[in-house]
């Protein structure tokens, strides 16, 4: 059995040999090229586009722009907020918008002929900070809209969270910031589109290929089955490919020209363009009783949505959601939202939200273990959510509830680690700790996932998914699931994943969704499966009351007959049939109530926690972090050693968006400036897998892609407070700020 | 320019090559050498790494030309009549493949390293491979790896 077992992921013996074509390798001999001409100001009001010096050029055959779109101009992902013009209409939002795309025979002659096309603007006044933007008066970023400014506001309302912090023994107060982040997938957006049929082909880079196909054929104002989408092999995401890129691109371009085309994004271009992690500003006040119990918390948060919604309403409701931490908390009074600004547009990445509100609710913890003279490890054990008891949108949690069992597996190195901090002449260590929860799937709607499994006639199981594989390793966990309720070997199943024509909706490849929403569609698929080689075996044999089932990968009856499900799938295919069962699986939740808040907004929860051990250098303010130690409750561990994997890598972009990463458009638009961890600042880290099973998880199995990010960040600021010896609560913590801390000056200034 | 140069054992003669053409240009545009990955264009992440007469290089930097007479080896080369090299057998084994756009840099800058060093310390292996960027791994199964190819290649694979 493959259950548990670490396995050696689908794919990885072609990508050691260099064999696998990514969405950017794409290109074929005689395929056109297309560059996009993007905005250098805004806002601004297009006055005029003139393609006219790009086409005088050698090789140019066409310059498209908004007016060259056949259907709808506004795209996105969340239907109630679409609002993204690919190619700007009249209105710039933010710099860095797509004006025109010119399609030309070779990249450079794209790329000059990009440069080429005049466009003359008449700038307009914009707004650039959040608060700002919700003020009477301010300029609007989308005038037409009814909502103004605001994109969405959320509360989670319990009991009377005023009352509950009058009458605390202990109030922490405190605000909290963040900065904009760029997913920094290693492979750039690539991809290529062809007109096959009169269809439009289009295979790319993505994290959602079934949602690419409708908003692309809204886009040219075609029905979705005369668009294909196939989903190339995608060198990571983190959510930087969940919304469309190129796509649209490459579809127009396609659509009229009836040929291939590809195209690529630059690194520049792939900051300047793509969605980044939305800042936030997060205003704390906490409460506890003489025994550390936690009494209450009232929140405010403002998100930046910038110029467009994308993510933004999904990235606010989380927020607000998981602003109380994995803790119990009788009173709530929780206000989160999101606001447009003329900034580059803010979406999704790894954790929705819920990596910068966990600096708050984990900094509050850490500030009433201070106030209470309490350990930091013992007060959030007291306060750890446990089965049974009910998260701050009053849902009851029944099973799966592993925080406290986390915070057990730390305390022996978390303890190891405190007293073999040191401090020198030159240098102070500190270790820190910080816990988080995680909602499985989106938040409070409906996100079903579909699958299929078909046995052969030669023997071979296929698995159709429309699940995207982006380097988080679901080709190889579905599998095992299949593999596993069949009773075969994971090598007898074949995989066709992420292509539109033949196979169905998994909904994205986001929110740590994957193993638990697909994973139990496949088992549905393999339970249908079951169910019609059983009834086509009882046909064959003319039995028609014959009990049968598949066990060890046969149809064994109670007689002690065995049938080759192979041999079942020939008779079937004798009959024009398919011996091909399917699956779906949406999560048992409820809508969240309008005014309160209160629901079920995931079936399953993840929980984690991780403690760092940091190193600062008190002459330069670096910081070094040593060690991380990383517990991760994931219900059950399908592949463990790719749970391990995206332990680490969750952690080492928590330590980025911890210490150095922070994103400013036309100053930070490449690695050269904005740093990611290298090797060198890879801390030694210890992932520790605790399995508290999920009852209505596949075997117990919840998510860990998220999750692993999470609680970073709030470890190593603690670690780095604890170390200079007052708190840290804007991110990244630069150098001038560990400065600042250090020489205790007041200013550790927000974001 | 006409160039000849040798890529993966392969003696290559190639026609019309521009003044400016990058060395990963030629691989990938030229030859199709499309295990050699672009990340960035200009140095910057390590996805592009090439052998160039057994040295690690950026060839999104390395003109062309400069390749001329040369060994190149490439991804594609390193597998010797079908069989995995221990490095690549060593990151497929421990998991230090996820996405996988990094791995055909971060194997041969690794390829460099154990050439030059047969039992490189942690802190060696991450000098020697700082220049590759990993945004999936957090570099840990890399780092298992690249020991264990070490291991493998001084001790011979089990
Ligand atoms: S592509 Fe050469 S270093 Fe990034
Ligand atoms: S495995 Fe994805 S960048 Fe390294």
């Amino acid at each position: 059995m493959s259950l548990g077992r670490s396995m050696i992921r689908v794919g990885a013996e072609e990508r050691v040999r260099g064999r696998t074509i990514f969405g950017y390798d794409l290109e074929r001999p005689g395929d056109l090229h297309l560059a996009a001409v993007r905005a250098d100001q805004a806002p601004a009001r297009i006055l005029a586009i003139d393609p006219g010096p790009a086409l005088a050029l050698p090789g140019v055959l066409r310059v498209f722009t908004a007016a060259d779109i056949p259907g709808e101009n506004r795209l996105g992902i969340i239907a109630s907020t679409r609002d993204h013009e690919f190619l700007a209409q009249e209105l710039v939002r933010q710099e860095g918008q797509a004006v025109a795309v010119v399609a030309a025979r070779t990249l450079a002659q794209a790329q000059a002929g990009a440069r080429a096309v005049v466009v003359r603007y008449q700038p307009l006044p914009g707004v650039f900070d959040p608060a700002q933007a919700l003020r009477e008066g301010a300029p609007l970023v989308h005038p037409e809209r009814p909502g103004g400014n605001l994109l969405h506001e959320r509360r989670i309302l319990r009991g009377d969270a005023e009352a509950a912090l009058r009458d605390s023994a202990v109030v922490v107060e405190a605000t909290y910031t963040t900065s904009p982040l760029e997913h920094c997938a290693l492979e750039l957006e690539g991809g290529r589109a062809e007109y096959v049929d009169g269809r439009v082909v289009v295979a790319a880079c993505t994290q959602n290929p079934h949602y690419d196909r409708q908003d692309l054929s809204r886009f040219l104002g075609v029905e979705p089955e005369r668009v294909r989408v196939i989903q190339a092999e995608t060198g990571g995401g983190f959510g930087g490919k969940l919304d469309l890129s190129l796509q649209p691109f490459l579809a127009l371009a396609a659509w009229h020209l009836k040929r291939p085309v590809c195209m690529r994004y630059t690194r520049e271009e792939s900051f300047r363009a793509t969605s980044k992690r939305h800042p936030l500003v997060m205003h704390f006040i906490t409460g506890a009783d003489e025994q550390g119990r936690l009494t209450g918390l009232q929140a405010r948060i403002l998100c930046d949505t910038g110029a467009f919604a994308s993510y933004g309403l999904a990235v606010n409701m989380r927020a607000a959601v998981h602003a109380s931490g994995p803790y119990l908390v009788p009173h709530l009074d929780v206000v989160s939202r999101a606001a447009y600004t003329n900034n580059p547009f803010t979406g999704a990445m790894r954790g929705f939200g819920v990596p910068q509100i966990a600096l708050a609710h984990e900094g509050q913890m850490d500030a009433l273990a201070l106030a209470l003279g309490r350990d930091p490890l013992d007060l959030r054990l007291q306060n750890a959510l446990r089965n049974g008891q009910a998260t701050g949108t009053g849902q009851v949690l029944r099973s799966g509830v592993g925080l406290a069992r986390c915070l057990e597996r730390l305390r022996p190195i978390y303890r190891r680690w405190q007293a073999r901090a040191a401090s020198g002449e030159d240098f102070r260590e500190g270790v820190g700790l910080a816990a988080m929860f995680y909602g499985i799937g989106n938040t409070g709607v409906s996100n079903p996932s579909t699958a299929q499994l078909e046995w052969g006639a030669d023997g071979r199981v296929t698995l159709f998914t429309g699940a995207a594989e982006i380097g988080q390793g679901s080709d190889t966990v579905l599998r095992q699931l299949a593999a596993t309720r069949l009773g075969i070997p994971v090598e007898e199943i074949d995989l066709c994943r992420g292509d539109t024509d033949r196979t169905t909706n998994a909904g994205a490849t986001s929110a740590s969704r994957q193993t638990y929403i697909s994973g139990n569609a496949v088992l549905a698929a393999a339970d249908n499966l079951e169910m019609q080689l059983v009834q086509a075996a009882r046909q064959m044999l003319g039995q028609h009351h014959l009990e049968l089932e598949l066990r060890g990968g046969r149809l064994a009856a109670l007689d002690g007959r065995r049938l080759e499900p192979a041999q079942v799938a020939r008779y079937l295919a004798g009959q024009g049939q398919r011996a091909r069962g399917a699956g779906r699986f949406d999560p048992n939740f409820s809508g969240l109530d309008p005014d309160t808040g209160q629901g079920r907004p995931y079936a399953a929860y993840a929980f984690a926690a991780q403690c760092a051990w940091v190193r600062v250098d008190t002459d330069s303010g670096l910081v070094r972090v040593k060690e991380v130690a990383a517990a991760h409750d994931v219900g059950r561990a399908i592949n463990p050693r790719g749970v391990m994997g995206q332990i680490c890598g969750g952690v080492a972009m928590g330590l980025g968006m911890a210490l150095m990463e922070q994103f400013r458009f036309g100053q930070t638009d490449n690695l050269h400036r904005y740093h990611i961890p290298t090797f060198l600042d890879a801390p030694r880290i210890t992932p520790l897998i605790v399995e508290e099973a999920e009852e209505t998880g596949p075997y117990g199995a919840k998510g860990v892609g998220e999750p692993a990010l999470i609680p970073t960040a709030p470890a190593v600021a603690a670690a780095v407070g604890r170390a200079v010896g007052r708190p840290l609560r804007h991110l990244p913590i630069s150098l001038e700020r560990v400065m600042a801390a250090l020489t205790h000056e007041e200013a550790e200034h927000a974001n | 320019m006409d160039l000849c140069l040798t890529v993966n054992g392969q003696p290559i003669s190639l026609a019309e090559v521009p003044g400016e053409a990058s060395l990963l240009e030629v691989l990938r545009g030229r030859l199709g050498l499309l295990g050699t990955k672009e990340g960035c264009g200009v140095g910057e992440c390590g996805a592009c790494t090439v052998l160039l007469d057994g040295r690690a290089l950026n060839s999104c930097l390395t003109a062309a030309w400069q390749a001329a007479g040369r060994q190149v080896t490439t991804i594609e080369g390193l597998a010797q009549g079908g069989h995995l090299h221990p490095l690549q057998r060593a990151f497929v084994e421990t998991g230090a493949v996820q996405c996988g756009f990094c791995t055909p840099g971060m194997i041969l800058a690794a390829w460099d390293l154990l050439q030059r060093n047969d039992h490189p310390s942690d802190q060696e292996i991450k000098q020697a491979l700082a220049g590759n960027l990993c945004r999936c791994t957090g570099y840990h199964d890399i780092l298992r790896a690249v020991r264990r190819a070490a291991r493998w290649l001084r001790e011979g694979a089990p």
